[in-house]
């Protein structure tokens, strides 16, 4: 083999390789770089998933939440028969949950089932209005499909698991993995601060982004497809196909929140609001008609603004005495 | 020969674009993990503010979205912080059984075999929890994850260095 076709092979190797990020695997000998060795690096060894040593491995417990992919496993050393995990990614994310190994007893009242989405006290999110799946659909019950579904995902950056096992030593594993969302639509935000851009791309569909932290929204650019004539008085947006909202409320459920503004022109410049509820929520609604797009960023709402809110403020529904 | 080479790379940056996975964290503010250091307590000091913390769990249904923000107040210090995420984490481990409790509402599914119509007869399954404890776990989570990517990129600076 010639030198520049050897030069010309090693490179053409070596960007595979760094392009695919799989480049932290490399592991070439510096003395003989023959064909075998360099195709070697594209063999079956360098899976899709990590190798075992860097798969992250830790135990459940009973109320947990999981942000970080891996391998969990709960062993109840009692009868636990309230418990539940919740999963979390980023928001482009959506969250992939895999039995690896199931040891309960289904027949004796056992059973673990997948959320899509979280629930709290009854309300879930996303809202039944928004989530593209019934309700009965977005619970996964092991002892019924465990078996012929072993992986179950969501549609969206967060679900939950819940578990009921009678038995001291029942036990399960599961993979929590996460897989790319290119366009996000509900979304709850790990971090109280931050920021978002969120794009629906002529679906007739509604995105919420849930803050569970009193926060200050501040919308940078809003661009919604329909025709923007500011001559015309907008009284109301519901007549609007395409708007965005902001709700505020002390619960998961968008539907029963209250609604702080609403905007339906497109606009850019930051426009602010302090939403002092336990869940701000930034929701945009789509006709299907057109690109809609929406960026703001977020801060949580510090001890002292809040009291200052609550002193002034007569239009902030959850801090009102 | 350049032209080549030229030719080749950007034919495989159309491609083959850079995986997610090689994105560093971005998008949210980076919050400060939580000091190991300032876990370090007595046990007495422990005990006793873990009697609070379960007083106020067992009036859950009273904790109001204002007692919430007194958590963030610009007073709270790293020791505070730390040693409620601790108190969580013995919560979660002994005592998880007085927090949450199923929560029945409504629903049927298509009925099969015998388990399964009893199984099937059950309503979705909710759980009572505060926002107060739900922030709790997931900061717990946050400081696991950061945990765990610094201790993943000394990995790899280190595989690197070899």
């Amino acid at each position: 083999m010639s030198g520049t076709l050897r030069a010309q092979l090693c490179f053409l190797l070596l960007s595979v390789t760094v392009l695919r990020g799989r480049a932290r695997f490399l592991d070439i000998q510096d003395d003989e770089m023959s064909p075998e060795g360099l195709l070697s690096l594209l063999s079956s060894e360098l899976k899709r998933d990590l190798p075992e040593e860097f798969v992250y491995r830790r135990a459940l417990r009973c109320l947990d939440m999981v942000a970080i992919e891996g391998q969990f496993t709960f062993t109840a050393e009692r009868p636990q028969l309230n418990c539940a995990v919740f999963f979390i990614g980023e928001p482009s994310d959506i969250i992939s949950i895999e039995y690896d190994s199931v040891n309960i007893d289904c027949r004796g009242g056992d059973f673990i089932k997948v959320f899509n989405g979280w629930v709290m006290k009854g309300e879930k999110f996303p809202s039944t209005q928004d989530h593209p799946l019934p309700l009965y659909e977005r619970y996964s019950d092991y002892c019924d499909t465990g078996a012929a579904r072993p992986i179950v995902r969501s549609s969206q950056n967060v679900a939950m698991l819940f578990f009921r096992l009678h038995q001291a030593g029942s036990s399960f594993t599961i993979t929590f993995r996460k897989l790319i969302n290119p366009f996000p639509c509900n979304v709850v935000s790990q971090t109280p601060e931050g920021s978002f851009t969120m794009v629906i791309p002529q679906q007739h569909r509604n995105c919420s982004f849930s803050i569970i932290y009193p926060a200050e929204i501040q919308i940078g650019e809003l661009s919604l497809g329909q025709h923007n004539d500011l001559k015309r008085s907008i009284l109301s947006c519901a007549n609007s196909g395409d708007f965005v909202e902001l709700l505020g409320g002390n619960g998961m459920d968008t539907s029963k929140m209250f609604p702080i503004a609403d905007i339906c022109y497109s606009f850019n410049g930051p426009a602010q609001l302090k939403v002092g509820c336990d869940n701000t929520v930034v929701r945009m609604v789509s006709s299907g008609k057109f690109v809609n797009r929406v960026s703001f960023q977020y801060r949580l709402l510090g001890h002292q603004e809040l009291q200052q809110m609550k002193g002034n403020s007569v239009e902030d529904v959850c801090l009102r005495p | 020969m350049k032209l080549n080479v030229f030719v080749t790379t950007v034919a495989l940056l159309v491609a083959f674009p850079p995986p997610y996975e090689c994105r560093a964290i971005d998008g949210s503010s980076n919050q400060q993990a939580t000091d190991p250091d300032g876990e370090r307590q007595s046990l007495p000091l422990l005990a006793r503010l873990g009697e609070e913390y379960f007083i106020r769990l067992g009036n859950r249904n009273q904790n109001s979205a204002r007692s919430s923000p007194d958590d963030y107040s610009e007073k709270s210090q790293y020791s505070k912080r730390a040693l409620q995420l601790q108190l969580t984490q013995r919560l979660l481990e002994g005592k998880v059984g007085n927090i949450g409790r199923l929560n029945g509402n409504y629903a049927l599914r298509a009925l099969d075999s015998g388990e399964r119509e009893r199984r099937s007869e059950e309503p979705p399954i909710s759980l009572d929890l505060t926002f107060h404890l739900l922030r709790e776990v997931l900061e717990m989570a946050r400081a696991e994850q950061m945990a765990q990517q610094a201790h993943s990129n000394r990995k790899m600076m280190e595989i690197f260095g070899k």
